[in-house]
């Protein structure tokens, strides 16, 4: 291993590592605004510039490879003078509008203005303003508060693969905005808003909902589509706010798409059924696992089980459902028109794949068939899913559901017995390239729904005999 | 060991005692300055700085609030209750601030913590009710005549 000195402490590095990441390693802190280490190294907001032994000038940490025997100097006076000097530059046309904006809390322009910047500004002048133009869906812009890192430009160019932000202009009048300032186009525009060092691009969605200084984090994975991507549930008094990326330079690196980042928004929904439903109308557990038995007593019954489950899940199932539904058959389903593992595949060239659920290759390796269609002597269903697996048509017959449902597809079942969302259950997913991730229960289930283990042995307790003929 | 006192017969019947007694009660009865006050019609004057019933200052007929969430940071009586919104002539405003003055324990770190100079605390210290009170936005601007 090659080293290299940083603030008098010797630190092994890889070649071709920049300051940043090696400094990094050390646990000294260099400030940057324009560098990310997903994204390409551009050096232009010179925050990151730090002292060098041998070299006349400051070097932008950020593009300076790390050389063995490299003196390093990240907290010398001059230094700390070119931070200071930055920070007040930056500052110039930054609004104070932290009270305002969502960013604060998490800003870098705020949190480096605190460690580095002075305490007061000496701006007398007017400050530069711009007029918005509407970015679409995803993100709200505010082009006051921007600094010019361009991190959005090489996001879209390098990563999303769409050239959608532009700098227009020069020097003091700069001004990113899209393309003829259309809305942005790509469905990883979330990720806008997440490398933003400050509050200029921020998630409409979450506008205004909660300071982020509320938020408690949970580490989990997205149940979106069969890639598993690595995120954090944002919660506070058991309401999910927003889910952001967690790195895990295996899987997702930096990134998730606006469909896995928006996906919690049915764990919160008003239509979601949040307690026991008999022939369409609130009952209690008791009576309904009761009737459930009921009505599929006698039946010709098919178990679809969906694959958004946990291996957990699908295990207890695999002891449960023989015995107490014996030879019924079982299918997984999740996807229309794609069930089996094979047929998965990208559905991009960055994150999505084609499955749309999460545990489609973990419940594939435990023994469940894919679901095609219907065989014929069928009259019942037992349909038993999480909350993001499509439902098959179910053309009239018998059903009866496990798991999250909304409020339109109370009609389809005779009884609904409501369940957890992946944000309210601990359990292990299984992504496409075979690797078991952890899901962590982030928030209580709301109401009276309750986890799959506990109904199955309310099912197997409950005083009626067992529903299979 | 008690030491036995001589009493004569001055002190064997109180009276000078009495008297001496009760000139202490007839002096501060009648000769000494009051220091209760005929409350509902006459009122003490407290000192800008007293912490009374919150209030919520407002320039021009606005509310200065932001709904920046900063006081229900720093309550530690986690009493106020903040729904920020949008409307067309303010980027952020309160559509929701309550207080539950039961709660409150009147430190002022709201007035403290506000960067807008929005939240302040008043010198209106009649705040008996027979119900339990919530102060909602309305009244809060009101406290005050909207000022």
């Amino acid at each position: 291993m090659s080293k290299c000195i940083i603030d008098g402490r010797e630190v092994e590095f890889t070649p071709g590592q920049n300051l940043i990441e090696v400094a990094k390693k050390a646990g000294i802190d260099i400030p940057f605004f324009c560098y990310h280490p997903g994204l390409s190294v551009v050096a232009q907001c010179r925050m990151c510039a730090v002292e060098i032994e041998k070299m006349p000038k400051l070097q932008t940490a950020c593009s300076t490879v790390a050389a063995e025997g490299m003196v390093v100097k990240t907290k010398s006076p001059r230094t700390a003078q070119n931070q200071k000097a930055v920070m007040e530059f930056l500052l110039i046309n930054h609004p104070l509008d932290c009270p305002i904006c969502d960013k604060s809390g998490e800003c870098d322009l705020q949190d480096n203005s605190y460690r580095h910047g002075d305490l007061y500004s000496r701006y007398t002048e007017e400050r530069r303003t711009y007029l918005d133009l509407d970015m679409g869906p995803v993100i709200q812009k505010n082009m006051n508060r921007c600094i010019h890192c361009t991190r959005c430009i090489r996001f879209g160019d390098e990563i999303a693969g769409i050239r959608e932000m532009v700098a227009l202009q020069r020097g003091n009048n700069t001004q990113i905005s899209t393309v003829d300032g259309r809305a942005l186009e790509t469905d990883y525009a979330g990720n806008y808003a997440d490398i933003c060092p400050t509050g200029s691009l921020t998630v409409k969605d979450f506008r205004f909902k909660k300071r982020v200084w509320f938020l408690k984090k949970t580490s989990t994975v997205c149940e979106g589509c069969s890639r598993g991507c690595n995120m954090e549930i944002h919660q506070d008094a058991n309401v999910i706010y927003r889910c952001i990326p967690r790195e895990n330079m295996q899987i997702n690196k930096y990134w998730l798409c606006d469909e896995g980042r928006f996906n919690f928004q049915y764990v919160n929904d008003e239509n979601r059924v949040v307690a026991p439903m008999v022939n369409h109308s609130v009952s209690d557990w008791g009576l309904s696992i009761d009737q459930a038995k009921k009505v599929l007593m006698g039946k010709k019954i098919a178990v679809l089980v969906g694959s958004d489950l946990t291996q957990e899940e699908g295990s207890h199932l695999l002891e449960f459902l023989p015995k107490h539904f014996p030879g019924s058959p079982i299918f997984h389903f999740g996807t229309p028109g794609l069930n089996t593992a094979e047929k998965d595949g990208d559905a991009d060239r960055i994150l999505k794949r084609k499955s749309k659920t999460s545990n489609l290759h973990g419940l594939e390796k435990l023994g469940f068939q894919g679901f095609d269609k219907m065989p014929k002597e069928i009259n019942a269903v037992l349909v038993i899913r999480g909350g993001r697996a499509i439902l098959p048509d179910l053309k009239g017959l018998v059903a009866v559901g496990l798991g999250v449902f909304m409020a339109p597809q109370v009609e389809e079942f005779s009884v609904i017995l409501p369940g957890t969302s992946f944000a309210e259950k601990d359990g292990t997913i299984v992504n496409y390239e075979g690797q078991a991730q952890r899901i962590r229960r982030a928030i209580l289930p709301p109401g009276q729904c309750k986890g799959l283990s506990e109904v199955l042995m309310m099912w197997v307790n409950s005083k009626s005999s067992s529903g299979a003929a | 060991m008690l030491i036995e006192k001589k009493k004569g017969i001055l002190q064997e019947l109180y009276l000078v005692e009495i008297i001496k007694g009760l000139w202490i009660t007839m002096r501060n009865m009648l000769f000494s300055r009051k220091v209760t006050i005929q409350f509902p019609e006459e009122r003490r004057e407290y000192s800008e700085r007293f912490r009374g019933a919150h209030y919520i200052k407002a320039t021009n007929g606005v509310e200065n609030c932001t709904a920046c969430m900063l006081c229900p940071t720093v309550c530690p009586a986690e009493c106020i209750h903040i729904e920020a919104g949008e409307r067309p002539d303010k980027e952020k405003y309160p559509v929701k601030f309550e207080i539950d003055v039961l709660r409150c324990c009147f430190c002022g770190m709201c007035e403290e913590a506000c960067p807008k100079d929005a939240i302040k605390l008043s010198n209106i210290y009649e705040m008996s009710t027979t119900y339990r009170e919530v102060y909602d936005k309305s009244f809060l601007l009101d406290q005050r005549g909207g000022k």
